[in-house]
């Protein structure tokens, strides 16, 4: 009833939260001393270094190269010497290279520029290209290869356009920074995805507090395609590419999930803004949110940047409790603050010790049925829960799909009994991968 | 560089919390039949009273003694005893509802494993056993309302000490309740008096108004999925709306149905116990139409006078098998992820 009309049943009204963003302000953030670099910085394969121990660089040069399709370029985000290149663990490969560089002092920080493109005089190729050797990847989270993303959508001949206005996370800024400050950068970042997809027909979806500022990003469009804009009610998670579709093809009718392709306001404004300027990917929009900063917002933050030495800038007080990677629903959080800032951050909250709440103790599950209402793609959090209570993981996947868990979190954030549901469905997951590579090399073997 | 003075808590995510817990949603519960509670005070006096707190005692006992220790704040054993208390004749034996109170925790919830586990609700299981063991006394055991003398003695049935037949018999209270005479073909009672609850019957179900409010109260809250009383009480008023037209002598009009017996208080709490109630929205239609025309059916085609106990049981006993029909099926992967 409700679910078909909606695209989707289920997901969660999120109280609504203040947001710092200061009218759309961005702020710079400061060269740390040292800056590490994993040469996988995103979803996809790892690039390749191409500079040495004690090379000087300049901001903007070409540091690792992309060797595989699924993997782009990594450039120096400040002008100074590499100081070393180590292997450190990663937990989907179990090492990755890392290069640490040490900016120099002062602000000679020169970028080396490309010739700027212009999207209407390119061929589509051209801007692939150019999206790829500009280091971009996906800024809605989940950071693919852009390119990639861009030419899958080319080939399987996609008609719409839909730009994902919608805040991944409650209490993040992103959207009305980009709305406010980058209006060009994104309606020149719509043109260039729009040619290489070679259609006219775009959508920006965003949710009612941005309505307003979506609006008037628009009304500043004089020529070229304008996008239709989509004004969606709050909903947790309707952000996500998948539900964003089902959600816009259920109640426009103009086109069907399958015509149309994702891509999040930050993809397109890095889009515009980098290849515009002839530019690359050296730094990253951040929100810092949380209260145990003083001056949280939006900052763009050099890639490799320390996570604690950009909290100390935003004004982080003494005694945090928790630091998260990513927001509030989704977010990991961390045990130092030495990991660095990577293409695929998108946000960073940290909790005061002021605001450390006890956590409550889990109790049996009452069958309230609360969980099942809330997921987004129809799963039985219950049952699973029970089942993962059990250990029996093969069931989970073979027969209540835990394969198709997102790890949203509505079903934990709803939970009466305060049963950590997603953390039992992503120990389950990591198990039965485990298991199951296990079984691959056994029959290698 | 900030370096936390002290060590970060690592949790998992996600970091917020929709802040339900089940200790306030039992709390709500209680407060959802306060109203209802009050009046039964108000109707059958001292003999209510005592009927409700010594169901909650023995509940709490049984919580004690069967539970674990972390169960007894939870406050759930406390809404099990009031709701048993509810739905007892009034004067029936103390140490009979005493016993009802402590089966109903005892063998009702923790031999099923505890909260969530019960596969029917442990007040059903207690009056289910009340009406097994003690035909007569559940039977009997009502109190004419609003009986002068109500707020300062006890029925000398209440009293009654276990296993020796009552100090005085039944005979000196009211002889039926609306159900029963309705059963017997006898005039009813005026329908306002059915709603408004100035009738003979259990300790908190007369007042079919009350019972109403708190219910609404509840959904309000989202204490309870509003479908579930919703499909009882729709279905109820249809089926015996269309009996009634069949053969108005036989069959009570659809606002008598729904204003007398346990139906109200069936079926906004008891029904709605998420523990015995389908987990999915769809599964919660099905339910409650079910136990709709089971209350109906039982009424008028069984020898029972009531039926909303034995249709509340049969239905949860159909709450797996609806929760197998209606599984939710997972959103099909789209091209897009």
């Amino acid at each position: 009833m409700f679910g078909l009309r909606a695209g989707f049943a289920g997901g969660i009204r999120l109280p609504v939260t203040e947001r710092s963003d200061g009218d759309g302000l961005i702020r710079q953030l400061a060269f740390a001393p040292l800056l590490r670099l994993p040469l996988r910085q995103h979803a996809g394969a790892a690039s390749v270094a191409v500079v040495r121990a004690g090379d000087e660089v300049q901001r903007g040069q070409l540091l690792a190269r992309a060797e595989d399709d699924s993997a782009v370029p990594l450039h120096a985000p400040a002008t100074g010497r590499v100081v070393r290149i180590t292997e450190q663990a990663d937990a989907e490969t179990g090492t990755v290279r890392e290069i640490e560089l040490a900016p120099l002092p002062g602000d000679t920080q020169e970028e080396v520029l490309k010739p700027a493109l212009v999207a209407e005089r390119c061929r589509p190729d051209e801007l692939l290209l150019a999206i790829r050797e500009a280091g971009i990847v996906g800024q809605g989270g989940e950071a693919g290869p852009t390119h990639l993303r861009l030419a899958r959508a080319r080939e399987r001949g996609v008609r719409v356009l839909v730009i994902n206005g919608i805040e991944g996370e409650p209490g993040f800024c992103r959207v009305p920074a980009l709305l406010a400050r980058h209006a060009r950068d994104l309606l020149s970042g719509l043109r260039c995805l729009l040619r290489v997809l070679e259609t006219d027909q775009a959508v920006l979806a965003v949710e009612s507090p941005d309505g307003e500022a979506a609006g008037a990003m628009l009304d500043s469009a004089v020529d070229g395609p304008c996008p239709t804009l989509r004004i969606l009610p709050p909903r947790y998670p309707q952000g996500a590419a998948e539900l964003l579709l089902r959600r816009l093809a259920a109640d426009s009718r103009g086109f069907s999930a399958a015509e149309a392709v994702v891509f999040s306001l930050g993809t397109v404004a890095e889009i515009g803004r980098l290849l515009g300027g002839g530019r690359v990917v050296t730094d990253q929009l951040l929100t810092l949110a949380g209260d145990g900063l003083r001056e949280p917002g939006n900052y763009r933050v050099p890639l490799g940047t320390p996570v604690g030495f950009a909290l100390a800038r935003a004004g982080a007080e003494a005694e945090l409790d928790r630091v998260l990677l990513g927001g509030l629903m989704r977010g990991r959080s961390l045990a130092g603050l030495e990991r660095p800032i990577t293409k695929a951050t998108t946000g960073l909250v940290a909790v005061s010790a002021r605001s450390a709440a006890r956590l409550p103790q889990p109790t049996s599950c009452i069958r309230c049925g609360e969980c099942v209402a809330a997921c987004p793609v129809q799963l039985h959090p219950a049952e699973l829960g029970l089942l993962a209570r059990r250990g029996e993981v093969e069931a989970m996947v073979d027969e209540w799909h835990l394969e198709r868990c997102f790890e949203c979190g509505c079903c934990s954030y709803v939970c009466p009994s305060h049963i950590p549901l997603v953390q039992m469905f992503r120990a389950a997951k990591l198990q039965h991968r485990r298991a199951r590579q296990l079984a691959t090399a056994e029959a290698a073997a | 560089m900030t370096s936390s003075t002290r060590p970060l808590r690592l949790l998992g995510a996600p970091h917020l919390h929709a802040g339900s817990a089940v200790p306030a949603l039992m709390l709500h519960s209680v407060i959802a039949l306060l109203p209802v509670t009050l009046f039964a005070v108000a109707l059958f006096g001292l003999a209510a009273l005592a009927t409700m707190v010594v169901a909650i005692l023995a509940c709490l006992l049984a919580e004690r003694v069967c539970g674990p220790r972390s169960a007894m704040g939870d406050g759930s054993a406390m809404l099990t005893g009031l709701l048993l208390g509810l739905s007892l004749p009034p004067a029936l034996p103390l140490w009979m509802v005493a016993v009802g109170g402590f089966v109903a925790v005892a063998v009702g919830k923790h031999l099923f494993g505890g909260l969530g586990g019960p596969a029917f609700h442990p007040v059903l299981v207690g009056r289910v056993f009340l009406q097994a063991a003690f035909p007569t006394a559940m039977a009997q055991a009502w109190v004419t309302p609003l009986a002068a003398g109500r707020a300062t003695e006890l029925p000398a049935t209440s009293l009654a000490l276990p296993f020796l037949s009552p100090a005085a018999p039944y005979d000196g209270i009211s002889g039926a309740t609306p159900l029963t005479a309705l059963k017997g073909g006898e005039a009813t009672e005026p329908m306002l008096n059915l709603w408004l609850g100035t009738v003979a019957g259990s300790v908190g179900e007369t007042s079919a108004l009350l019972l109403l409010l708190g219910g609404l109260y509840l959904a309000y809250r989202r204490v309870i999925d509003w479908r579930v009383p919703l499909a009882i009480l729709a279905t109820v008023a249809v089926f015996s709306a269309i009996l009634h037209g069949h053969d108005a002598e036989r069959f009570p009009p659809a606002l008598v149905a729904l204003s007398s017996g346990g139906l109200m208080l069936g079926a906004w709490f008891l029904a709605t116990d998420p523990g015995i109630s389908p987990m999915t929205r769809r599964g919660a239609w099905i339910y409650g139409l079910a136990i709709g025309l089971l209350v109906i059916v039982i009424r008028q085609f069984s020898g029972q006078a009531e039926g909303v106990v034995y249709a509340l049981l049969l239905g949860s006993a159909l709450t797996p098998h609806i929760d197998r029909w209606t599984r939710p099926r997972p959103l099909p992967e789209g091209v897009e992820r």
